[in-house]
């Protein structure tokens, strides 16, 4: 049960990851690497400053700043230098790999004393239950600390996608969805598709960064290493987010993505528990995003009969 | 009103692909003036409009509009004072969003965009009863997905969307040239309601010389990058769509008579 728990909080966690490459990936087409660097650099600065002893509300904010800076400066690099959007997201990403280690001073930053959201969560929940270590649920007994992970990660979530959806619904927000469906279009109405490109680049690894923050403080450390991979981990999400509402309306493609997000994890914490080579796990993943890819495409290909060669 | 004078453009110079696709083009119209921009298959016309857009900014020249000097504006920044609409029925409007959505974003073409909600009931309202004149029966479909709509119906909405706010310059580039002839129809009919009802300053391209000869108040031929005719007033009102045509092969003749003597007229000419 508390594999079950821990594997959804995480999936909660990185449902912020899926939702900023959701607004990359499928709201503007951009393939967008950046993440596997902000991910990391938003831990990061959320833990070096977390050792400070600054208010870990703030320390979070400042991980999304630093996110909301790194997929600005994707944007500028592609929109401003005209560099290939694919090759912007490298540059930056793998520029961050070192300033992630000069932010941290470390590869690895514990945070096991620090004041964080996780501890804020639990010391809550202690104090609502009165002490108590332990809640029944449905004949279980479940640890305190991991179910009130599991709500603080569900309530922020919540918010978050609560937030993006309501975004996308204002004048800008609408711009921006229009922006990648047609950008001949929402220029002749006189929108700055640079612009946008970049302020949705930036939200995009905002919401990237934000997820970092909070995975540091809920397995508490910050680790350089911990983004390897994590832009396929989070299009894996949208994809099978994609697969579960199987509709194009954004608001349900936002509750697929932290859905999607979520039976990921726990997809992945039972396949573990049944014995998969942890390492293994991101050539799987990578395998699964190939196969959502191209399946389309291929049986929409078997449906329609080749052409025969005309002998002529 | 606008006013282009000696508009160069070349796309990929100093190439073998080079293309001198304005060649000095100047056109003046007052306020309120229609112009019918007619002319050979690659003549410029499109390129025209889309300079005028800003799409790509000119070589040489200068752009004036409504008073003030755009030549080196961005495209986003004219959007301010032109409305478009395009030949293919798929640019002027977002496909996977609604109805609704798609006018809402043209309620604010050229205005700053904020954090307000896109669609308030007064704006849907609004919405609904604009697009009741177009006749379609969409007002009741303003939630559904533009992309789930036929060519004419779209660029009947993306003419909607190009003077919800009264532009300074209306763009027409063909757009009834993608549409089967009934819709063709409606779509010209609706064009020319507007247009009269606003009395908007319109560019419109057509390769119909009945549509050229029934609207507009002038009529421009276009020609290797540059203008040939330049029909107005009493010559205007007298044409008629054999005489276009007459003209038109008159330009053809000369080039089938020696191509090369023709460019090197064309160019001893610029
Ligand atoms: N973006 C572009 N790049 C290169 N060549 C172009 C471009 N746009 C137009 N042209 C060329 O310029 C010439 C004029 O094109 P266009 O204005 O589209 O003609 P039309 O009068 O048929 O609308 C053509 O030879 C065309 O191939
Ligand atoms: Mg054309």
């Amino acid at each position: 049960m508390s594999l079950l728990i821990g594997a959804s909080t995480i999936g909660l966690i990185l449902a912020l990851l899926a939702l900023g490459v959701y607004l990359s990936f499928r709201i503007f087409n951009f393939p967008d690497i950046t993440v596997d660097g902000s991910l990391t650099f938003g831990a990061a600065v959320t833990a070096i400053l977390l050792v400070r002893h600054v208010h870990p509300v703030l320390a979070t904010l400042a991980g999304f700043g630093a996110g909301f800076v790194a997929g600005a400066l994707t944007g500028i690099l592609h929109t401003k230098f005209r560099i290939h959007g694919l090759l912007s997201g490298i540059l930056v990403m793998t520029a961050l790999y070192s300033v992630n280690l000069h932010v941290m001073g470390k590869s690895n930053l514990p945070l096991l004393n620090e004041k964080t959201l996780a501890t804020a969560a639990e010391h809550l929940a202690v104090r609502l239950r009165g002490g108590e270590q332990d809640v029944g649920i449905l004949g279980w007994s479940v640890g305190l600390r991991d179910l009130s992970m599991l709500l603080g990660a569900m309530g922020l979530v919540g918010a978050v996608g609560g937030i993006l959806y309501a975004f996308f619904c204002t004048d800008l927000g609408t711009a921006m969805r229009a922006t990648g469906d047609n950008p001949q279009m929402i220029r002749a109405l006189g929108v700055s598709v640079d612009f946008v490109l970049i302020l949705g680049l930036a939200l995009s690894n905002g919401l990237v960064a934000l997820a970092g923050s909070l995975l540091a403080q809920y397995q508490g450390f910050a680790d350089v290493q911990m983004g390897i991979g994590m832009v396929v981990w989070g299009l894996a999400s949208v994809i099978i987010g994609e697969a579960l509402v199987g509709t194009q309306r954004f608001g349900f493609l936002i509750t697929g993505a932290v859905m999607g997000s979520v039976l990921f994890r726990l997809l992945v914490a039972i396949a573990l528990r049944w014995g998969l080579n942890p390492n293994d796990l991101k050539l799987i993943t990578a395998v699964f995003v190939f196969v959502a890819l191209v399946a389309p495409n291929l049986v929409r290909r078997l449906r329609t009969p080749v052409p025969k060669p005309n002998p002529a | 009103m606008l006013d282009l004078d000696q508009i160069l453009k070349t796309f990929n110079p100093g190439t073998p692909n080079e293309v001198r696709a304005l060649r000095g083009v100047s056109l003046r119209l007052e306020r309120g003036l229609f112009v019918i921009i007619i002319g050979t298959n690659g003549s410029g016309k499109s390129t025209l409009l889309n300079a005028v857009a800003g799409t790509f900014l000119v070589d040489t020249g200068r752009i004036a509009l409504a008073g003030q000097d755009i030549t080196r504006w961005s495209e986003h920044q004219r959007a301010r004072l032109v409305g478009r609409v395009f030949q293919n029925p798929f640019s002027g409007t977002a496909p996977t969003m609604s109805i609704a959505e798609n006018l809402s974003m043209a309620a604010l073409r050229g205005r700053p965009r904020g954090l307000g909600w896109a669609l308030n009931a007064r704006l849907k309202g609004e919405i609904r009863d604009r697009i009741r004149t177009l006749n379609m029966g969409l007002e009741d479909r303003v939630d559904n997905a533009i992309g789930s709509l036929s060519g004419g119906q779209r660029q009947a909405l993306t003419l909607l969307m190009a003077t919800w706010l009264k532009p300074e310059l209306l763009l027409l580039d063909e757009h009834t040239a993608a549409l089967d002839p009934k819709s063709a129809d409606q779509v010209i009919r609706l064009t020319h309601e507007i247009i009269q009802k606003d009395r908007l300053t319109t560019l419109m391209v057509t390769h119909s010389m009945q549509q050229a000869v029934n609207l507009g108040d002038r009529i421009v031929m276009m020609h290797r990058g540059q203008v040939l005719h330049d029909l107005q007033g009493a010559e205007r009102a007298r044409v008629r769509p054999e005489d276009l045509l007459a003209r038109f092969d008159q330009v053809r003749r000369r080039e089938q008579l020696d191509p090369a003597v023709a460019e090197l007229l064309q160019r001893s000419y610029v």
